[in-house]
């Protein structure tokens, strides 16, 4: 349950941007960027993704100015960014010297939107359950820190320019997301959360078989834990948030909880597709932009993540 | 006088068992093994006969056809294509084909006394509810096309019965030995198991609390000798199988995550989740997904999943009371299914069972 108005810590803002370049997964399929033809792609709910030729740098920029500026924040009363990345590539900026590997976009972020008094981390190795564990994080922070008001989490991901599209069987878009985790934020306070880790998957290559396998039953063991934990049952649910992978896969998920297609927020799989970390967030500010969640809706985000990692967060709107 | 016995499918599953069963009888003087193997276990009283049920002569010579035509007083017929994954044409060359050539011969035998033919309780397709030994026809359809040609056999020893001293026993998937929890030979649940093993197998179609029957090797070799020679009922149709012992879905897979944990006590690091029970259309939406775009490996442990896994969406129980009364006067217990499985899961992990590939190299390639 949420918190106290005191003491509750919520998503209160979100921004994002994505690559700048439509591709259609025909023209991935046209490119050799798929494994699985296009077709059975549109089948899959798939049309299009975004590519970037901007730096991971660049888009997380972007993403964290339009979130300073449209919620009105000062950058200085901002206690903490924590920077996602789901690849290596994204938490350094390279410059060929091998020493740059410890040149860290969350300190130049910090730098460059004059985040004084922030600290500056990095949250890795969890894959696209990467946003989601840094609001956690942000949230316990806050809890645990008196003074703390407020985190700056961004999440940026570009796969290298001709890199392959397709991820067990779903479309890969380039893009960033900035969200504003804040003490008493009177939007999208955190009811709980949930991670699973199971490290025998850690090699997706290898594993790829045993993760497809995997995927439905723990995500429906994790989900089914979730609602149990803030003691809420599926009819209390006002919106399912999901990451953006096959509408196919969602299907028999969702036919796995027993729950029907409606609450499912699916319009963005065929628009751009898995967004890495940050689908699920872009996700909630397009239905919260449209008009989809009135105040007081709970809403259920689910995610996985290479490592392998499944997360699920639930929010009251 | 005691019985000369003409058993076929002698180096199958049951085959084997019921050769040493029978040899060990003193009520049987000679067991003719018939087998398109010859690897049939040496004794005394054991004539291991090259054959094979899709030819009208049983594969046999004149002279061999006409000794045991003269001879025999009992027929087991146990020979059976048990394939899931075969076609249907496939199968009814043996399991229908045959069927009808053994009938022919036993109407040849003028000192027949008795034919048992093994059939499966899984004739029942997919009908659900209580499954009666005396029950046949249908139009529920099938699971499987071995399950259809097993019914299609079925269908005609009933006819046959008009005629002819036969009785049908319908058994249930075998699982292992009770007491060792040896597996003579890997079937599909066998397989099924495996691929939860490693983590290939995600979701199981049926209910918690459908049943999933199994009997140990060893009882039903015991029972099946029993009912062929000392207890032989022409006419009848006797359900061999764990009925209300049988485990529930849920049941089953808890206990092979328990025993999995126990006897390799490595899985439990990889912490890999039991496979979820779905209903059938969203096992069949997964797999098609699969079926689209999966690779190999994951197509192949889908399929061997498809192939039995479906029977436990048609929930049923097979009553066995007159089994239970005709094995009443003898001195067999059934061993319980909670006994005896986590043996046959220890027996599986210890045998090397998990190291084997899971894609057939045929198939892989």
């Amino acid at each position: 349950m949420p918190g106290s108005p005191q003491t509750s810590v919520g998503v209160a803002a979100i921004e994002y941007v994505l690559g700048r370049e439509i591709v259609t997964v025909d023209e991935l399929e046209s490119r050799g960027l798929l494994d699985t033809p296009a077709v059975r792609m549109r089948e899959f709910g798939f049309q299009c993704i975004r590519v970037s030729r901007q730096s991971q740098h660049e888009l997380a920029l972007e993403a964290a100015r339009q979130l300073i500026e449209n919620s009105h924040t000062d950058p200085r009363t901002i206690d903490a960014i924590y920077y996602v990345g789901a690849t290596p590539d994204s938490h350094a900026v390279m410059n060929g010297d091998p020493r740059s590997a410890f040149h860290y976009p969350a300190a130049q972020l910090q730098y460059e939107l004059e985040m004084a008094r922030a600290i500056a981390l990095g949250v890795s190795q969890v894959g696209c359950a990467g946003m989601m564990a840094a609001v956690s994080l942000a949230r316990n922070f806050l809890l645990s820190n008196q003074s703390a008001e407020r985190v700056l989490c961004v999440s940026s991901d570009v796969l290298p320019a001709g890199s392959r599209r397709e991820m067990i069987y779903n479309v890969v878009s380039d893009g960033a997301c900035a969200l504003l985790v804040e003490k008493g934020s009177s939007t999208n306070q955190i009811m709980g959360h949930r991670q699973i880790t199971k490290g025998y998957y850690w090699d997706f290559l290898y594993k790829k078989n045993e993760i497809a396998a995997a995927y439905f039953p723990t995500a429906r063991t994790i989900i089914r834990d979730s609602l149990q934990s803030c003691g809420l049952e599926w009819p209390a649910l006002a919106r399912i948030v999901p990451h953006n992978v096959s509408l196919r896969s969602w299907e028999i998920l969702l036919r796995l909880l027993g729950v029907s297609g409606e609450k499912l927020f699916a319009d963005n799989i065929a628009k751009f597709g898995h967004v890495i970390a940050a689908d699920n967030w872009m996700n909630l500010r397009d239905v919260s932009n449209d008009g989809g969640l009135a105040s007081g809706d709970k809403v259920l985000l689910f995610t996985f993540g290479f490592g392998a990692n499944w997360s699920c967060m639930i929010l009251e709107h | 006088m005691g019985d000369i016995v003409l058993l076929t499918g002698a180096s199958g599953t049951v085959g084997r068992g019921l050769v040493r069963a029978l040899a060990k009888r003193s009520n049987v003087n000679v067991i003719y093994a018939l087998s398109h193997q010859v690897d049939v276990e040496a004794n005394p009283s054991v004539v291991p006969l090259r054959g094979d049920v899709r030819s009208a002569t049983l594969g046999l010579s004149a002279q061999e056809y006409g000794e045991v035509r003269q001879r025999a007083t009992l027929v087991i017929h146990a020979a059976a294509d048990t394939r899931f994954s075969a076609s249907l044409y496939e199968l009814q060359a043996i399991n229908v084909e045959g069927t009808k050539n053994v009938l022919a011969f036993a109407a040849d035998c003028g000192q027949l006394r008795g034919l048992t033919a093994l059939s499966t309780v899984h004739v029942a397709g997919k009908r659900t509810g209580t499954i009666l030994e005396s029950s046949l026809p249908h139009d529920a359809g099938f699971v499987n096309n071995y399950e259809q040609s097993k019914y299609e056999a079925e269908i005609i020893l009933r006819e046959a019965m008009k005629d002819l001293p036969i009785t049908v026993i319908r058994l249930s998937t075998v699982l292992s030995d009770s007491k060792t929890g040896e597996v003579s030979k890997l079937a599909a649940i066998h397989q099924g198991l495996r691929l939860y093993y490693h983590s290939l197998a995600p979701m199981i179609p049926g209910t918690p609390d459908c049943l999933v029957d199994l009997i140990a090797s060893d009882y039903a070799v015991s029972a099946i000798a029993d009912l062929a020679c000392d207890g032989f009922h022409a006419g009848q149709t006797f359900h061999l199988c764990a009925g209300k012992d049988a485990f529930t879905l849920e049941q089953l897979l808890a206990q092979t995550h328990d025993a999995f944990m126990t006897y390799r006590p490595s899985w439990r690091k990889r912490s890999i989740a039991m496979p979820a029970i779905v209903d059938l259309p969203t096992f069949e939406l997964f797999a098609q997904s699969v079926d689209e775009v999966g690779d190999n490996l994951l197509r192949h442990s889908v399929r061997v999943i498809q192939h039995f896994a479906p029977q436990l969406a048609y929930p049923k129980v097979f009553d066995d009371t007159g089994c239970t009364e005709a094995l009443a006067k003898f001195d067999i217990e059934k061993p319980r299914v909670a006994d005896f499985y986590p043996k046959a899961i220890r027996w599986l992990v210890e045998s090397g069972w998990t190291d084997r590939a899971i894609v057939p190299e045929a198939v892989a390639s």
